[in-house]
């Protein structure tokens, strides 16, 4: 951890306390807060040191990575040099073998106990030999490094759930970070891959406040992964209308209609796609026609077929998703279980406000 | 794609035959932002990039609040633009990074954009400047 504070950083840069402003309200904005918390950010951004973060790379397809370079808001640079001090990532620093190795235990043993880990990429335990850097198992390089870490993020489906190494028949005995990590706080940020603005938006968390997010059952910061896919979906007008796409090319497809008979796992997947999107905030899945494949649920390779619907029961699915999904007798009515109590408990908060109560309607 | 960003190639978006609903909530939001903001002096800001929105219904959004009589241009880590809507004390607020890439995009409610005022810390370093300069025999 650097002595310097990130402000007196931007300060020495050169940059007004009227851009520090502006970098506040846009890493607000990252962090999926209400914008009432800038100046809070602010005051926690004044006194927050840039941390120490080794980031590991297991069994993974370096798509993580690939994602969080994407992170256009800020820009990895920014990410890297001004937020983070990342001392550690062998898919991205230029040194390699031994002399790799030594940066990863000299930003151990310079930040003890302060450091982050991040983690992409399952574990194998049915054998080491499976996945090794620099001739030391994954297993090892893990407990080592977490041994000394304020707490670990697990990035992508692979590390917070095992994810596809992990899928059926798993010949490596791939398993999670979580599974392993008993004795620190572990983020989950599963995804395949993860959305890189929530990769970044999570590191600028704990940057700024120095702590790990509200977590939901499943170790997801709940200020990313705290709706379904489904409650957020601009189609979701149609599936209340009961107006479905049938085939990827009919009528109801070019007419934007709901992907859930076409096997969008909307309704029991929970992910900020809906809002942050994709690629500069262009597009995501649904948008571009597909039907949401539920890659930041625990088991999602093992699933059944992504063109299944949900209310066609499936034991497997049911099974490994761990929701009672099957409640469609009728097709088109059935969403997850979560999502039913979520509706039943915003009907029992709210009272019906008609729409000629707004001045704006009468306009339109 | 030759280097070229996404936002410079150019999309014709189809005005959607269906809604989220948010643009309604957005208005009725923003009308009593207002209200509170005449009676209690209280700003508020809604946070665009927060909310799902169908295809033009942003475009529609910006459409609807129009263009008031002031537009400011900022240029600090990138250029921000702050426009008055036709609706006076409604702001539209979009944050560029250095690369042009939009970072954050806002409405205010308020009298004017608190990050538009200059700010004390950089006026006390301008006078620290302007103090320095003189006493070092350089001026102008």
């Amino acid at each position: 951890m650097t002595k310097q504070t990130l402000y007196e950083m931007l300060q020495q840069q050169g940059i007004s306390r009227r851009g520090f402003l502006k970098y506040c309200t846009a890493l607000t904005s990252l962090m999926a807060l209400p914008p009432a918390m800038i100046p809070t950010v602010a005051k926690a951004l004044e006194s927050a040191k840039r941390p120490s973060v080794i980031w590991l790379s297991f069994q993974e397809c370096t798509g993580c990575t690939e994602s969080l370079t994407r992170s256009h808001s800020p820009t990895i640079e920014g990410l890297i040099f001004d937020h983070i001090s990342l001392d550690y990532h062998h898919t991205l620093q230029a040194a390699s073998g031994e002399a790799a190795e030594h940066a990863r235990e000299q930003a151990m043993k310079d930040n003890y106990g302060k450091y982050l880990v991040v983690v992409d990429g399952s574990i194998p335990l049915a054998d080491p030999g499976y996945s090794t850097i620099a001739g030391i198992s994954n297993l090892d390089m893990l407990n080592e490094t977490v041994a000394g870490a304020a707490a670990v993020i697990a990035v992508g489906t692979c590390a917070a759930y095992g994810g596809l190494p992990h899928a059926d028949p798993n010949p490596t005995g791939a398993v999670s970070a979580s599974s392993l990590i008993k004795d620190k706080p572990v983020i989950n940020v599963p995804g395949c891959p993860p959305i890189p603005t929530v990769i970044s938006g999570v590191l600028a968390h704990y940057l700024t406040f120095g702590s790990i997010p509200e977590l939901d059952d499943l170790g997801r910061p709940k200020v990313f992964y705290g709706q379904s896919i489904h409650d957020r979906c601009y189609r979701r007008p149609f599936y209340d209308k009961g107006l479905f796409a049938e085939t990827f090319d009919d009528e109801g497809a070019k007419k934007g209609w709901c992907l859930y008979r076409l096997g969008c796992k909307g309704p029991m997947t929970y992910n900020a796609c809906a809002t942050l999107k994709w690629n500069q905030q262009t597009s995501w899945p649904v948008e571009s026609g597909h039907g949401c494949l539920g890659c930041s649920e625990p088991n999602f390779w093992d699933a059944g077929s992504f063109y299944q619907a949900l209310s066609i029961p499936d034991g497997d699915y049911a099974k490994a998703a761990g929701y009672a999904v099957a409640a469609g007798v009728v097709l088109g009515a059935a969403a997850g279980y979560a999502n039913q109590k979520i509706k039943a408990e915003s009907a029992a908060e709210h009272t019906e406000v008609s729409v000629d109560d707004f001045s704006l309607n009468k306009k339109q | 794609m030759n280097g070229e960003s996404l936002a410079g190639i150019k999309v014709q978006v189809e005005t959607p035959e269906y809604e989220t609903g948010n643009l309604l909530s957005i208005i009725s939001e923003i009308q009593y932002a207002l209200q509170q903001l005449l009676e209690h002096k209280k700003v508020h800001s809604i946070d665009l990039r927060a909310m799902p929105w169908s295809s033009g219904e942003e475009q529609k959004l910006a459409s609807y609040l129009g263009k008031g009589e002031v537009f400011i241009e900022l240029n600090t880590l990138g250029k921000s633009t702050f426009i008055e809507t036709q609706f006076s004390g409604v702001w539209l607020v979009n944050h560029y990074n250095q690369e042009d890439e939009q970072i954050a995009k806002l409405i205010e409610i308020t009298y004017l954009p608190e990050i538009v005022f200059s700010q004390k810390e950089d006026i006390k370093n301008s006078l620290e400047r302007l103090q320095t300069a003189l006493s070092d025999d350089k001026q102008p």
